[in-house]
């Protein structure tokens, strides 16, 4: 038998090998980066065209009562638009974790959303007045701050579930932190000073709701239609 | 960035470099010319059998080993290590068959067998194997041509699991099965730090010259091999030689046994650290230090694992507490839901990074049936493998520093 070799060393194959494996093992991890973040970007591009899709909506059942002077009661796109705005809502607040709270792009949608909400509010208020409809309104002010990002989202969770289960509802989310005249001029409205804040029927303001009856009982629900912006 | 975050990605990233080099390896393998023993060279071999109650199963472990097809001598020699079973008696059978047995007055465990059996043995080429081992006729041939090459001190085979019925043996089964591809990597490396106690082959001159086993050691297998490692011989790999054994099937036996093994590992790793250097070559400087990286970055992942999803099943009973445990409104599901699903995951890049670990998975169990047949109920075993075998892998290593930390006993038994 041959003599152990405990004093020779043992040479490393290839050096090469290593260095190979080290630039495609990096080359695939930085793809997958990349992979994630084109897709984020394909999500985002979808969004913006639906964003301005529903916009375009809006604006155009809002012209055909208030300046068409067309009966604002037989619109028929109120449940399709409010359904569309809910989504883009959730897709912002994916593409804010992904992308960052200071991606400019994904800040402006958001903006623009804060706007389209506000709009569709309005729309809303003046359908309940002119049709005697009893659609209800939660406006939703959260943070995304790490502070109150948990309590955020747990409210979050609770306003889902009631959107879920309750027909005539609308409920409208807001960001208290991002930088906008529109989101200072709400909070100032509503006397929004911290986060989450839930205002009910644009009248009954409360704070971190722990229990989906804390919210339920404000609620005037009365048929099967539901809205979560 | 999170601490976990970072270990996280930190492993991932070490994976992948590891997988690529493991199969730039094993294609730059293909390319070596390996030298074999043809049949009318092969050498005679003793098999020796070291048993502790094994009535179960050393009749079938026999016969298995006994209807080999190879061409040369060879003799068995069964070691009834104390056994208060019929395992010895039904040993006796088999003496007019040939099978060589002796009796160790009380159990001194299974390194002191093997040692007993060393000393019995006729021939130079020695293979150890469990009483509870079977292996297909073939075997030893597809072995034993291996020691043509004199520098190669140990031969292991694929050790493979009996078709599974049970959860705990489907995610073995996968488990032993993924290991084909990476043992015969390491073998081309030179790099094999294990040398299943189920079935190996060994040089008798090597245990003269340094040694037998080491009758006080957790995992005196490991330890053989480390040892053959130390003194730079080869431990090879037969990739096409399955050797069959049997897994524990309830978590409690398993949990002991993987205790056994990685308290092994541990305390021998440490015994051998001189091997953690460039004079052991690719085994010195990536094998091992990989191992051990793979290792923490297990038991920190799954510390966090385990710590989230606790902390998480606390927070959704707290969430159903105050939706009043009303699941209806979850079943309100449209086309949005989906849409959104399938941006989530596409766009995360954990989901993507598993993606790819998967399907590197497949590719080893792929080449895995390509050298010893089809794999047992593939789809569902290699999903139920790739759920839950990482955290039952981090579990029983973070039970196993434990019992290294707090200094308690874990017996081989």
């Amino acid at each position: 038998m041959k003599k152990g070799n405990q004093n020779s060393r043992r040479p490393v194959q290839s050096k090469k090998r290593y260095v190979l494996a080290f630039i495609i093992g990096t080359l695939i991890f930085i793809s997958a980066f990349a992979l994630t973040t084109s897709i984020s970007y394909l999500q985002f591009q979808r969004i913006s065209n639906f964003q301005n899709e529903i916009s375009y909506q809006i604006f155009n059942d809002k012209l055909d009562y208030s300046f068409f002077g067309e009966d604002i009661c037989a619109t028929g796109s109120l449940q399709k638009i409010s359904e569309g705005l809910s989504y883009q809502g959730l897709i912002i607040s994916d593409l804010e974790k992904k992308l960052g709270k200071k991606n400019k792009k994904v800040l402006f949608r958001k903006k623009f959303y804060t706007i389209i909400e506000l709009e569709h509010l309005d729309f809303v208020n003046k359908l309940n007045e002119k049709c005697s409809l009893n659609i209800s309104t939660i406006l939703f002010f959260y943070s995304n701050n790490k502070n109150n990002l948990e309590k955020s989202e747990e409210t979050g969770r609770l306003l889902d579930v009631i959107y879920r289960k309750n027909k005539n509802l609308v409920i409208y989310s807001f960001d208290i932190n991002i930088e906008s005249n529109i989101i200072e001029k709400l909070k100032d409205k509503y006397d929004i000073e911290k986060s989450p804040t839930i205002i009910i029927n644009e009248n009954k303001k409360i704070f971190n709701p722990k229990n989906i009856k804390d919210i339920e009982k404000y609620l005037n629900l009365k048929d099967e239609s539901i809205i979560w912006l | 960035m999170q601490v976990i975050t970072f270990i996280i990605y930190s492993s991932i990233y070490i994976g992948l470099i590891s997988i690529t080099f493991f199969i730039l390896t094993f294609i730059d393998d293909k390319k070596k010319p390996r030298i074999f023993f043809k049949d009318k060279e092969l050498p005679n071999i003793s098999v020796i059998i070291p048993a502790f109650n094994e009535e179960e199963t050393i009749a079938s472990t026999l016969d298995s080993i006994l209807a080999s097809d190879y061409p040369k001598k060879f003799e068995v020699i069964v070691i009834d290590d104390g056994s208060k079973d019929k395992t010895l008696s039904i040993a006796n059978k088999y003496k007019k068959k040939g099978v060589r047995v002796f009796k160790q007055a009380k159990n001194q465990g299974k390194g002191a067998a093997l040692n007993l059996g060393i000393k019995k043995a006729k021939y130079e080429i020695i293979f150890t194997m469990d009483a509870d081992t079977e292996v297909p006729k073939s075997n030893l041939k597809k072995m034993a041509k291996y020691f043509k090459d004199p520098e190669v001190m140990s031969i292991t085979p694929s050790i493979v699991t009996h078709p599974p019925k049970n959860l705990l043996e489907r995610i073995q089964h996968i488990e032993y099965v993924t290991g084909i591809f990476l043992r015969k990597t390491f073998a081309a490396l030179n790099a094999v730090h294990i040398a299943p106690g189920a079935f190996s082959g060994y040089r008798k001159s090597f245990f003269e010259k340094y040694g037998g086993y080491d009758e006080d050691n957790l995992t005196e297998d490991l330890e053989m091999a480390l040892r053959i490692q130390y003194y730079n011989y080869k431990v090879e790999n037969a990739d096409d030689a399955p050797a069959y054994t049997r897994p524990p099937s309830k978590h409690s036996p398993l949990l002991k046994q993987r205790k056994r093994w990685y308290i092994g590992l541990m305390k021998n790793t440490w015994n051998y650290k001189k091997l953690f250097s460039r004079e052991y070559g690719d085994l010195g400087i990536f094998i091992l230090p990989i191992a051990w990286i793979s290792i923490l970055f297990a038991i920190s992942v799954t510390t966090y694992f385990l710590y989230d999803i606790s902390s998480s099943i606390y927070k959704e009973i707290l969430f159903y507490k105050s939706i009043n445990f009303d699941f209806g409104s979850f079943l309100d599901i449209n086309f949005y839901f989906f849409e959104r699903l399938f941006f989530k995951l596409a766009s995360n890049n954990i989901i993507i990074f598993l993606l790819i670990f998967f399907i590197v998975t497949g590719i080893y169990l792929n080449y895995a049936s390509k050298r010893i047949g089809k794999i047992s109920n593939l789809l569902i075993n290699f999903p139920l493998f790739f759920i839950l075998f990482p955290i039952l892998f981090g579990f029983w290593w973070i039970v196993s520093v434990f019992y290294v930390i707090f200094n308690k006993n874990v017996s081989w038994s």
